[in-house]
């Protein structure tokens, strides 16, 4: 089975911790210039549709989804902004292309996280006002505490968070994009600052500036415009509960229902027996691990044995982020999801040059948007058309 | 062709703010939640019969089968630590003076949790599973606020 709509073109611009002297619109500009060359398409005459993801106060604009369409070759057509991470503009797409609405979609999500002044101050406000938000305290206390959850749950310790940040810093080297590539080791990790402990300063992804632009075909037209097309076999979204009181604490729940989405419109059943690659969230260390068990790649009992053996490297059974992650690429906010499936996407090329892993025909990419969020989406994509 | 810039000195930014100022209406449930905490020193919930489930502070609707609710059903002051956290950073990620403690209590007789302050610790470490009792403010000191709770703390005994 398959959606009938494929990915086939990807550009970016930036993934560095600062992207000096560019304005956003010209990060934007540079990705869409390099999606559309790869794609071989020109916005003004081929793409029918364009879907932005983004957050007003992140970029500290009121009603920003004005200010995305002259920079991406959008003026005078379609433009639509999801206020979310940049997976939802392609499940956006593909409902686009799939109704008939659009033959060709381009989907754009960016950070320019360098010009933000009080992060801190931005995600405190997406706390609950009157519950939550009286107490002050930094949005990572939910991070700590979901973290202390989720280890008291599956008897992982710290020593395996430590064991993906050493890892996905260390993929990192092998990705020229990666904003923070490095061999870090475990001690190092387990000695650093603690932030909200459990949680501690080397387990959380530093952010940074970029953009990713993918476009999007229907099933006809793909062919025509790439001799390797990437199909989206599946596409899944699911929110949790926003309330901290009644949420699933220690699990991703909300990220099970969204994979379960994708696989069933990919038929996959199990889908450790098919998914070759995966590209998830990392955007705290033990945020992998937990979205490995809720995309029904591993169980909570396996993984201990899969980080210590291997199994989740670039030469592994399951490759986990070869990319890097986040936490070797650089948090790119509502970008997240986009450069996950970028990578997968150069990964089914055979492009990955020297992270590339072997015999890659179904990866899966997956996003969450951060704290206080229950929110996830998740992409199934393929090589042939399911 | 416009050349990028290689000399970080020479990049220009404008400063911008954006004042945001804004009046949360607690609602019908949170009306009720907050006067039983200040009049009363209880925590409030509702029940949902359909579900099974007692939401802590009380609401007015179920988020999984979406009936309808009522504020009647008491829970604690006694309840069990979920989870908890040790923050040594403020909110921009500078560090505390003192660090400060947070927890998810389960009051009893309720299924959701409340994020609040943990208080009082003692010399025995915090572990998952523990009991504890919420702290409230004298009553005279109490404003109808989430901070009318002082935090929950390991009980006695």
């Amino acid at each position: 089975m398959t959606s009938g709509v494929a990915i086939v073109g990807v550009g970016h611009s930036g993934f560095s911790p600062i992207v000096a002297g560019l304005s956003y619109k010209e990060l934007m500009f540079e990705a869409a210039q390099r999606a559309y060359d790869d794609a071989g398409v020109h916005p003004r005459r081929d793409v029918d549709s364009f879907v932005c993801c983004s957050e007003d106060f992140l970029e500290g604009t009121s009603i920003f989804d004005e200010y995305v369409p002259d920079q991406l070759g959008a003026v005078q057509r379609p433009v639509q902004t999801v206020s979310g991470d940049g997976l939802f503009g392609v499940a956006t797409a593909v409902m686009l292309i799939r109704s008939g609405v659009a033959r060709v979609v381009a989907v754009e999500a960016h950070s320019k996280a360098s010009d933000i002044g009080s992060l801190g101050g931005i995600e405190l406000f997406a706390m609950d006002p009157v519950l939550n938000r009286p107490l002050g305290v930094s949005p990572l206390a939910v991070a700590g505490l979901e973290m202390n959850a989720y280890l008291e749950r599956t008897g992982l310790t710290e020593e395996h968070c430590a064991m993906v940040v050493a890892k996905n810093r260390r993929n990192a080297l092998d990705n020229p994009r990666a904003a923070y590539p490095a061999d870090v080791g475990e001690r190092q990790v387990a000695e650093s600052s603690p932030l909200f402990w459990p949680l501690k300063e080397l387990e959380v992804a530093r952010r940074a500036d970029g953009c990713v632009v993918l476009v999007l075909a229907s099933g006809e037209l793909a062919p025509e415009l790439t001799e390797a097309p990437v199909w989206v076999l599946g596409c899944g979204w699911s929110s949790g509960s926003a309330s901290l009181e009644s949420r699933t604490w220690g699990e991703a729940d909300f990220v099970r229902r969204a994979a379960d989405m994708a696989y069933g419109q990919a038929g996959i059943d199990d889908p450790s027996e098919v998914v070759d690659l995966a590209e998830v969230d990392d955007t705290f260390a033990f945020k992998e691990l937990e979205h490995l068990e809720a995309l029904r790649l591993a169980q909570a009992g396996e993984i201990a044995e899969m980080l210590e053996s291997g199994e989740v490297e670039t030469d592994g059974e399951l490759p986990v982020n070869a990319s890097g992650g986040s936490l070797g690429q650089g948090h790119l906010f509502e970008a997240g999801g986009l450069a996950r499936t970028m990578e997968c996407v150069e990964q089914l090329r055979g492009e990955a040059g020297q992270r590339q892993v072997e015999a890659v025909d179904v990866a899966v990419a997956q996003s969450w948007r951060g704290v206080p969020t229950t929110s996830a989406a998740v992409v199934v994509l393929g090589t042939g058309e399911g | 062709m416009l050349d990028k810039l290689t000399d970080p000195a020479l990049v220009r930014r404008w400063g911008g703010e954006i004042p945001v100022r804004h009046r949360y209406t607690p609602g019908l449930a949170g009306e009720a939640f907050f006067t039983a905490l200040r009049d009363r020193g209880v925590l409030l919930g509702s029940r949902c019969e359909a579900c099974e489930y007692i939401y802590v502070p009380c609401r007015l609707f179920c988020e999984r089968c979406f009936a309808e609710l009522t504020a009647d059903t008491e829970v604690g002051p006694g309840g069990t630590l979920e989870s908890f956290a040790i923050g040594y950073v403020d909110v921009e990620g500078e560090p505390l003076d003192e660090p400060v403690t947070v927890g998810l209590v389960m009051p009893d007789g309720a299924d959701a949790v409340l994020f609040h302050f943990i208080v009082e610790q003692g010399e025995e470490p915090l572990e998952i599973g523990m009991r504890v009792e919420v702290v409230l403010r004298p009553p005279g000191e109490r404003t109808a606020s989430i901070l009318d709770i002082v935090g929950f703390q390991p009980a006695a005994g």
